[in-house]
This record gives structure tokens, sequence and C-alpha cells, in this order.
């Protein structure tokens, strides 16, 4: 014990000192061999030294360290001066900074459809030639990223305007190992084997689902990413891009299939822990507690690679919580689709050395020093993905390396009266009691009167 | 330490210079009409016409370009497309009144003004006169008065743990649950009953603006002249009666005075709709309507300066009262 | 006489009564505040707040020790220990998820090759095993337990030492004391003109203020700071002045007229008459009698400008060094939300400075009231 106690003293001043010696840098660069540090060299040729990138986001908190942590390579190899800062209201910032005149020279969006609405309206540069060919090249299901960064400028046409940096996986449900240990139950495969067990867990006496749909102003997101997911699994990728932009109707049969198929889980009295009345009064982020309490109040929870920040204190991911991949239909042949988003970053001024900063995000380093860390996956090909700060961010960004079929958060690209307002009440309306249909006509209807 | 002495060093300009307006332009004025000698009375004429002017200037200054200006800027948006670039006539007013949002949102609006200022202002009286009748009078108007003193999303977490729900058996963290579960009733979520959520959002309202009404209100009621409260008392008129006959009709300037202020807050109520339901259930408002047109998703500033402008029409009659009141206290 | 005075005892009770019903209802809810911050993020998820001070039944579960802690005692291996607090009493538990509380205090589980468990009422435990235990991490032990209420401070500390706390401090100083000053200064001189001199115009200035009055804030910020973008102004100190000058006058003016018209008409036109400027009347006379509706406005000023973030991250930004408290306090609590404890620790010292100014204003509300022969209305 006392020895042990001693080297932990020891551990810790040799953390302090290296701590002093790199504040800098969290990772001394040519020293861990797994990191492609012959990128971070290459960026040492530019001289930007003295200028300065402001930039805005909406991380904040660990996430705002966490970005500066990789900022902080940059600054080192070329000189510049990054200054981010970070807001809770980024959109109402960005649009009245944008409109005012005195936008940050590059923006992290948290989704696409207010880059594309800011690209319209003009205050969005076009990234420099050859991003998107680098993207589609780069990127696992390149075609798809690079699609989420092209928009319609003012002069009318599509250019490239964001670079995604930063994934967000969604289509993962988390489980207890050890209550399916106890139980006996296995990771389902497909979803009809998602079902069975879900079946068998009612059977047994157990709740299988914790669904919570609460988020205050932002009551109902967590069902549309559950209506995406299903919809990924019931009609082809093509359809899917057809229903975000009204190609297909809201009211269509595949959409409505879709909706009922994600209240044959929500919407059964016995699958969903409290019951259907609490699915839209659970907070989204007390709903996974319920995996941790003992006796469990459900045993699996739909969400997206987030929410592990909300588990209890002192929860190890891995160990005492993990998730499997949200399967796939056995018999629909539509190959393991993966649903996500990612922030997108625009440039809102023609300062140069947001070209170079856009450049080194796509360097390996740019990604590797976050993956290194915590919450960052990536579906960049080129990057060495044992440099994961642990199994199960690996094992996501596998999931991402690895998709057929890559789909952006389709509420996130819908016009936000749609996206971020009928489409959440909608669904709040579906798990009230309303039927299918009735709600898919209802968003329909509010689409219409759209943009006339 | 730069930080402050820059911080105290502007703080002093600018009041300094402030008070050096008023102070030198009168004096200057005063100089230049002098209220004596020949033309005396020419002088203070001229000089009463300019004058007001002097102490308006630099308020009417501020208000032009920090409210009229941004309120015309707006009606010329409200005009135009979502880009501002393309005139398009009266067509976000058209939309806006056939879209039933905007009419959810015109008819809670309503609600809320009808019940939100009456109870702040009924309750900010009750607190106003009973806390100035009792030795622990102080300290019970700082506590009614603290949730003024409380951030909007300080007051937000503050109501969620009295609306939060839980399953029916569980353990609720929200009082309002609570209570009703002991009591052996159903747990509700307050929140999202249609209509009825309304009045859980106003409560929050006239929880804050009852503090504002109370302190307002105990100033007027301390200032009723002794003799009248006496006068009434010597007449025979009991506590009732003295309340309600004698100090409620002296102070009914200031009454309406703090009923116009809470209406006007409850015209611009957002924060709290927005925290707590974002308009969702049928609780939206204009307030909060405007601003998921101006700034949320795909923003439409057109359409949203549109639902400003209405905001800004609703408040005429208000205006109206005002000016015939205005005109009445000259005579 | 007797009759009377009964009535007013009575009276007086009735009055206690009111006024203590009054501020019970308006100080529960933050009570519950008050108290979540002082409980940590589990235990406010947990219970209700008005729960934390009775003991509490929760059932729950702990890792018995790693494979790293086990002992040889005789020919059985051991792990032992205790993860409870003092005071903390199980009442059942058990050895999985299924049946978390089949087993009652001292009981003994048979486990799997021979391994046995046994856990005490006050929590410490005992798992034995004929061979040597090979997972490396501890089995859970669940149970049901009734322990003594828990406070903690550490939201305090976390919000407290927050990096740049200190700063956004000065910051908000920086902006709220001139944003509170300069308007009532301004709107004072105005707010006489409005009430006591007769120009032409008069009513309708009064009725455009009220107009303004209902501006909504949204709408005035891009044009505004398109403005201070124009001018150079950008994003500064000046700007934020300038801006919660113009957004708090309406308010001001018309409180502040409102008062002052109701002000002794006598002792202005005597005042008049003996020939004082109206500056000096205004100094003089006016300025001291006004004094609450000052104090007043002031305590609301200084409130709004307090607690504000939206102006302040408009006009003066978010970078780190240009932050403001509520900015720093927002930050605290990462992008999602949620942190419940933490936001109530900081509502609770984000609140201590504006009711340090509530408390020694309202002295001067009462003195300047006393002082003054004020008219109401």
């Amino acid at each position: 014990m006392m020895i042990r106690s001693l080297s932990l003293g020891v551990a810790l001043a040799a953390l302090a000192a290296s701590g002093v010696m790199a504040q800098e840098l969290k990772f001394e660069p040519g020293k861990d061999s797994r990191f492609h540090w012959d990128s971070y060299e290459t960026l040492k040729s530019q001289n930007l030294k003295g200028q300065k990138i402001t930039i805005l986001g909406s991380w904040l908190g660990p996430d705002k360290a966490l970005f500066e942590s990789v900022a902080a390579y940059f600054e080192a190899a070329t000189g510049a001066d990054i200054v981010y800062s970070g807001s809770t209201s980024f959109e109402q910032q960005i649009v009245i900074d944008s409109e005012a005149g005195s936008p940050p020279d590059i923006a992290v969006f948290p989704q696409p459809g207010l880059a594309a609405d800011l690209a319209k309206k003009g205050y969005l540069r076009p990234l420099a030639d050859g991003t998107e060919q680098w993207i589609k090249d780069n990127y696992a299901a390149g075609d798809s990223w690079a699609a989420y960064g092209r928009y319609v400028g003012k002069d009318g046409a599509e250019h490239m305007y964001a670079f995604p940096y930063k994934a967000d996986v969604k289509s993962l449900v988390w489980y207890v190992p050890e209550n399916f240990e106890d139980a006996g139950y296995e990771i389902p495969q497909t979803m009809e084997e998602l079902k069975a067990l879900t079946e068998k867990i009612v059977a047994d006496g157990g709740t299988p689902w914790c669904i919570g749909l609460g988020s205050g102003g932002a009551t109902g997101w967590p069902a549309t990413d559950w209506v995406e997911d299903l919809m990924l699994r019931l009609n082809t990728p093509q359809d899917y891009d057809a229903w975000v932009t009204n190609k297909l109707k809201f009211d269509d049969p595949k959409l409505i299939a879709a909706i009922d198929d994600f209240g044959w889980f929500a919407k059964t009295e016995a699958n969903v822990a409290g019951g259907v009345a609490s699915v839209a009064a659970t907070d989204f982020r007390d709903s996974p507690k319920g995996l941790f309490t003992s006796p469990p109040q459900c045993y699996m929870h739909r969400q997206a690679s987030f929410i592990p920040s909300f588990f209890p204190e002192g929860t190890v991911i891995g160990q005492d919580a993990d998730f499997f991949y949200f399967p796939a239909y056995a018999d629909k042949d539509l190959g393991k689709p993966v649903l996500g988003a990612g922030t997108m970053f625009g440039k809102l001024t023609d300062n140069p050395a947001s070209d170079a900063f856009i450049a080194f995000l796509e360097s390996p380093i740019a990604h590797e020093i976050w993956m290194a860390q915590t919450g960052f996956v990536t579906p960049y090909k080129g990057v060495n993905t044992d440099v994961y700060g642990d199994a199960t961010l690996k094992k996501m960004g596998d999931i991402l390396l690895n998709a057929s079929t890559f789909r952006f958060d389709g509420s996130d690209l819908m016009p936000g009266a749609i996206g971020a307002g009928a489409f959440w009440t909608g669904m709040v309306d579906f798990t009230g009691g309303k039927s299918a249909e009735d709600v898919a006509k209802q968003i329909q209807a509010t689409w219409d009167t759209l943009g006339k | 330490m730069e930080q402050i002495l820059f911080g105290l060093t502007t703080i002093i300009v600018g009041v300094f210079g402030c008070a050096a307006w008023f102070w030198g332009s009168n004096f200057l004025l005063d100089a230049a009409l002098p209220p004596r000698g020949p033309n005396a009375g020419r002088n203070i004429t001229r000089a009463s016409m300019i004058r007001p002017w002097l102490f308006l200037g630099p308020a009417l200054v501020a208000l032009g370009l920090y409210l009229v200006y941004p309120v015309f800027e707006s009606l010329w948006r409200s005009l135009h497309d979502a880009t501002g670039a393309s005139w398009v006539g009266l067509a976000n007013y058209r939309w806006l009144f056939s879209d039933p949002k905007f009419q959810e949102s015109i008819l809670n609006n309503l609600v809320w003004l009808l019940v939100v200022p009456s109870l702040s202002t009924f309750f900010g009286l009750i607190a106003a006169q009973v806390t100035d009748r009792i030795r622990w009078g102080n300290v019970a108007k700082s506590l009614i008065f603290m949730p003024m003193a409380i951030s909007f999303v300080g007051a937000g977490v503050i109501w969620k743990f009295v609306y939060d729900f839980r399953a029916e058996g569980r353990d609720q963290i929200g009082l309002l649950n609570a209570i009703v579960q002991s009591l052996g009733g159903e747990p509700q979520t307050w929140l999202s009953i249609p209509f009825w959520n309304n009045f859980f959002l106003m409560a929050v309202l006239i929880w804050i603006q009852t503090g504002f009404a109370m302190v307002i209100l105990s100033a007027a009621l301390r200032g009723i002249p002794e003799e009248t409260v006496e006068a009434a008392i010597l007449d025979g008129a009991n506590p009732w009666q003295l309340f309600f006959r004698i100090k409620v009709p002296q102070i009914w300037g200031t009454i309406a005075v703090v009923w116009t202020t809470i209406t006007i807050t409850v015209l611009k109520v957002f924060d709290i709709v927005f925290v707590m339901t974002n308009g969702q259930w049928g609780s939206q408002v204009l307030a909060n309507f405007m601003y998921d047109w101006m700034f949320r998703g795909t923003p439409d500033y057109g359409r949203g300066s549109a639902i400003a402008i209405v905001i800004m029409a609703l408040v005429t009659p208000i205006m109206v009262w005002n000016i015939r009141n205005a005109r009445r206290e000259m005579q | 006489m007797e009759n009377i005075a009964g009535t007013k005892a009575r009276l007086t009770w009735a009055v206690n009564l009111a006024a203590l019903l009054l501020v019970i209802i308006w100080t529960v809810p933050t009570l519950g505040l008050l108290v979540s911050s002082f409980r940590d993020k589990d235990q406010i998820a947990a219970t209700g707040w008005w729960r934390a001070a009775f003991p509490s039944t929760q059932s729950d579960f702990f890792r018995a020790g790693p494979a790293a802690d086990q002992k040889q005692e005789g020919d059985l291996w051991v792990i032992a220990g205790n993860a409870f607090e003092p005071g903390q009493m199980v009442s059942a538990w058990g050895t999985t998820s299924k049946a978390p509380d089949a087993l009652k205090p001292g009981e003994v589980a048979d486990l799997k090759d021979g391994q046995q468990l046994t856990v005490a009422a006050d929590g410490s435990y005992r798992l034995t095993s004929p061979t040597q235990f090979e997972d490396g991490r501890g089995m859970r032990i669940f149970f049901t337990s009734t322990q003594p209420p828990k406070f903690t401070t550490d939201n305090y500390v976390k919000v407290i030492g927050a990096e740049g706390l200190g700063r956004a401090f000065l910051n908000t100083m920086t902006v709220t004391i001139p944003a509170t000053v300069i308007p009532i200064l301004i709107a004072a001189f105005a707010a006489y003109a409005l009430a006591w001199m007769d120009f032409p115009g008069r009513a309708l200035i009064v009725a455009g203020i009220v107009g303004l009055l209902v501006v909504p804030l949204q709408l005035a910020l891009i044009p505004l700071l398109k403005f201070h973008n124009d001018i150079g102004l950008g994003k500064s100190y000046l700007g934020i002045w300038l801006a919660h000058t113009g957004f708090g006058l309406p308010l001001a003016i018309y409180l502040l007229r409102s008062y002052m018209t109701g002000l002794p008409r006598e002792v202005i036109e005597s005042a008049r008459v003996d020939g004082a400027t109206e500056f000096h009347i205004f100094r003089k006379i006016i300025l001291p009698l006004s004094f609450p509706a000052l104090a007043s406005f002031a305590i609301f000023q200084f409130l709004w400008v307090w607690n504000d973030l939206l102006v302040a991250t408009v006009f003066l930004g978010n970078r780190p060094d240009q932050l403001v408290m509520t900015g720093v306090l927002r930050e605290l609590l990462g992008s999602k939300g949620g942190d419940w404890e933490i936001l109530a620790a900081s509502a609770f010292i984000s609140i201590a400075v504006p009711l340090i100014v509530f408390f020694s204003m309202q002295k001067y509300l009462v003195r300047g009231l006393l002082a003054g022969s004020v008219k109401g209305g």
C-alpha cells in the first residue's frame, strides 16, 4: 500500500513536471510513433507568425479545452494565433455577427442547415479548390460527407463551403454488459433479433428500453433520431435523401412505416421504463440513468455517442456500460446504415490563414490529437485508429469507417421550422397518442407553408 | 489591474461627461439668455422653450438610435424576404395571419396579458401592504423580491424542481408531483398539458414580477400622507375599508404604472417559454415565436420582423391610454 | 376600547400570517435550489430536495475489491472490505441485477465454483473462494440501504474555482456600474422635463416612450451591432454601455416621470416664483425627493444588466478576456446542459451581489421616503 502511494506520488510529480514543460502540446511531437508526426512537421513550412484567426463555435467546457489542445499544434507549428470562443447561443450569435458585419474568421457549425442558410445569404466563403475531392477520397462514405458541405451560394451556384471535422455516431444502443450477463441476454445482430430480445425481456418481467424525449425547449428531438435510424433501415438511402428535401413527402407510407416502427418500441406500454406516458416527459439526460439502477429500470438505451457524459459519475465505458450497433433488418438487404452528425467548419472572411487552418484539418495529426483524448471519432481513413484514447472510441470509429451508408441527422438538414420544430412537436404528439398518419400529415402541412 | 483602472476611468468620465453636459448646457443657456436685465421676460420665455430639449436631448438621441432606428429597420425588413434582398410587400404579414402557430401565440399572449399583470400587481399590493406593517417586513420584502435577482437560467432550474415529472410510483423530484402523489393523485406532466401549461408558465413570471410590483407599490403606500390615513381612522374606517377605499385610490396612478410595466414585460416574455417549453404543446407566445423565426434553424429575418411589428402594434391601446393620462396631468 | 384592541391584535396576527404565507410560497422554489446546490448530481436525480435532510433509502450496487486485493487465509482466498459510509445500513442485498434484494444482512450466498459471499448490516462484505480470484474487476454487490443525509460544498468549490471567474467578475462590474448610472442620470433629466416643463409635443413623447418600452431586444441586435461596426466602435465596453443605456432608458424615463409627476406642485411652483433656475430646482428639490424612485430603478437596471448574457455576448463578445460572469457560468455547464448541481450553485453565487445591492439600496429607499413629504401616485 505504502509503495503504491509512493509510486503514485512520483507519477504525479512527473506529470506535473511534464505539464510545465509541454503546457502547450498534449503529446510531445515525434515521441509517440503511433501518431503521424510527419504531417505535423510539414505544417512547419508555413509561417503565419503574428496572424490571428478567430473561431466561433458551440463547444464549451471540456470540448472547448479539447479543441484548443488540437489548435495548439497549429499554433506551435505555424506561429499563428487562434482565438476560439464558444457560445451556447451559437446559432443566434453567428447570425447576428455575420449580418452585422463582424463575423469570426471561422465558424464551427453544429449542423449543416444553418451553414447552408448563411451560404445562400452570401456570408460564407467557398473553401479552397480540391477540398471537396479530398473529402471524397479520404473520408469513409466520402460522397455523403462532401455533400453535407456543398451548398448553393449567393451566386446561385454550388460550392464547397464547409469542412466536416469531428463526427458523432447516432446508431448506438447502450447497455450494461453485466446486466445482460445476469439475465443471459445476447447482443442482437439484426433488427429482428433486437425485437425478439425486446419481447423476451418483457416476457422475463423486465423493461427493455429507457426512452426520454425531454429536452426543455427542444423536447422531442431524441425521437427524430429514432425515426431517422429506422427510416434508413426500412428504406433506401435515396428515399432518405428525398425525404430530407421533402421530395418524398412526410406523409408518404414509407415514412409512416418508420414512425410506426418507432411506435413499436416506444408506444408499447411494457417496452419502456415508466410506461408510454413518461417517454415524452423524461429528460433525455436523465433517461440513461435507468440502465444503472438497482434493479435496472431498463436494459437498453438508444442514443448518440455523446451520452456517456450523462451516465452516473464514475461509470467506466467499456466495462460498466457499453454499446452495440443499432442493427439493420436482415431481410431488407440495406447494408449497415449509420446515422450520424458532425461539426462543419466554414470560412466567413477572406483571412488567408483560415485556409491554412482548414488545410491543417486535412492532416492526420489534427484528428489524432483529439482521438487520443476523449469524445472524438472521425471518418478519416488516413489516421491510425490505434491512437484512439480508449477501446470504446475505437469501436465507434470502426462503425463509422465500416459504414456502407452514412447519413447525416435528417432533422438537422431540414428547414428549421420542421427539423427544429414541427418534427419535434409531432413526435411528442405521436408518443402522446396521435397516430403516425395524423402526425405525418400535420408535419407535411407545416412544410407546405414554408417558402410561400 | 489595467482593467480596473480602465473601468474606473471610464466610469468617472462617463458619469462626469453626462453631468457636465447637463450643467454646462444649462449654464450656457442662462448665460446667453439671462433671466434678468432689460430683456428678462423675453429671455425667460425663449429659454423655457429651449431648456426642455436640453434636458431631453441625450435621452432622445439614445432612444432614437438604439430603439427607434431598429424599429424602422425592422419595419423595412418585414416587407422583404429572408435575405433582405427583394421586396415582398405584405406577403410576410399574409403568411403570419394564416399561420396556426401565430394564432395560437396571439391567443396565449392575450391570456398572459389578462392573468399576469393583474395577479402580479394584486400580490405585489398585498405584499407591500402586509410587509409594511410587520416587524420583520424588510426580511420578508427581500425574500419576496429575491426571484427578481435570479437570472432566467436560474429560474428555469428552480422551476424544473417544481414541475419535474417521474412516472407514477417512482420518487418524484418535482415538488408539485410529490404533493399530488402524496395526496393519492396521479403525477402529471404539467408543462405538456395543452392550454393549462400556459398557467404553469405564467406562475413563473408572476413569481418574478411580484417583487417588482411590491417594491414600487410599497414606496407609493408609504408616501400617502399621514393625515389622510388618520382622518379615515377617526371616521371609523375598518382596516379593509382603509386599505381598499382610502389607500388604493390614493396610489391608483402608481398601480397603473406597475400594471403597464408588467403588461409590457408580458408582451416581451421570451426566456421563460424558451427555456421551459419552447412553445411546444400549445404554449407558444409571440416573443418566442419571433425568436424562432429570427435566429433558429433557417432564420427568416423578414418573417421575424413582421412578428416583432405585431408585438409592437399590440401596445397601441396602452400608448393611447398613456397619452390621455399625460394630457390630463398637464392641466 | 377592549374590542378595538382585540380586533387590532387579531389583525396583527392576520397580517403576520399573510406575510408568512406569501414569504413561504415565494421562497420555497428558491429554497429547493439552495438545498440542491449542496447535493451531488446523482442525489439530485434520485430524490426530491425536500428529502435531503432525512435518512434516505437507496437501492444501488457497489463493487467488491478487484482480484489484486485478495488475501490468502488458510486455504481460502478472501476479498473483504466495506464501501459504505458511517451510518449507512444494509436492509437487503443480492448478487445479481435480477434479484438485487434476495438476501438479508448476514446471510451467505453461494456463487459459482464454490465461492461464497456475505454482507453484514454495516455494509462490510467478505467474498471467499477455494481458488485464486482471476477476474480483474470486482463483482457487483447489490444492496438496499438506508443512509444518513449528506451534503457537499463541492459544487461551490467547483464554481468558485472556475477558470477566469475573477476576471469575469471585474468585467461584469466594468459593464454593470456605468450601465446602471448613465441611464439613470440621463433619464432623471428627461423625466423631469416630461413631468414639470411645459412644451409642445410632451404628451406625444411620453406616448412614444411607452411604445418603445415594448420593443423586443432581439430586434435591435443586428441593426445596432452593424451600426457599432460601421462607426468603428466594434465590440467594446463603450458599445455595451451605450446599448444597455438605450435599452434601459424607456423604463427609466417612464418610472421616474410617473414618480416625479406625483411630487407636490407647491414646492416646485414656489421655488420657481423665488427665481430658482430649472437646473437648480432639479438638483436641489427634485433629485433628493426622487431618491426612492431612483434607487428602485437603480436596483432593477443593476439586476437586469448583471443577469444579462445576451447583450453581453453580442456587444462585448465572448472571448475569454471579454466574458462576463453569466458567460463563465454558462461555460461551466458545458454545451449540453443538465448539470443541475452546478447551475444551482452558480445561481446562488451570481445572486449574491444583486442581493447585497438590494439590501444596501433598501435602506435608502426607506430613508428617502421618510425624509420627503411625498404624495403617492
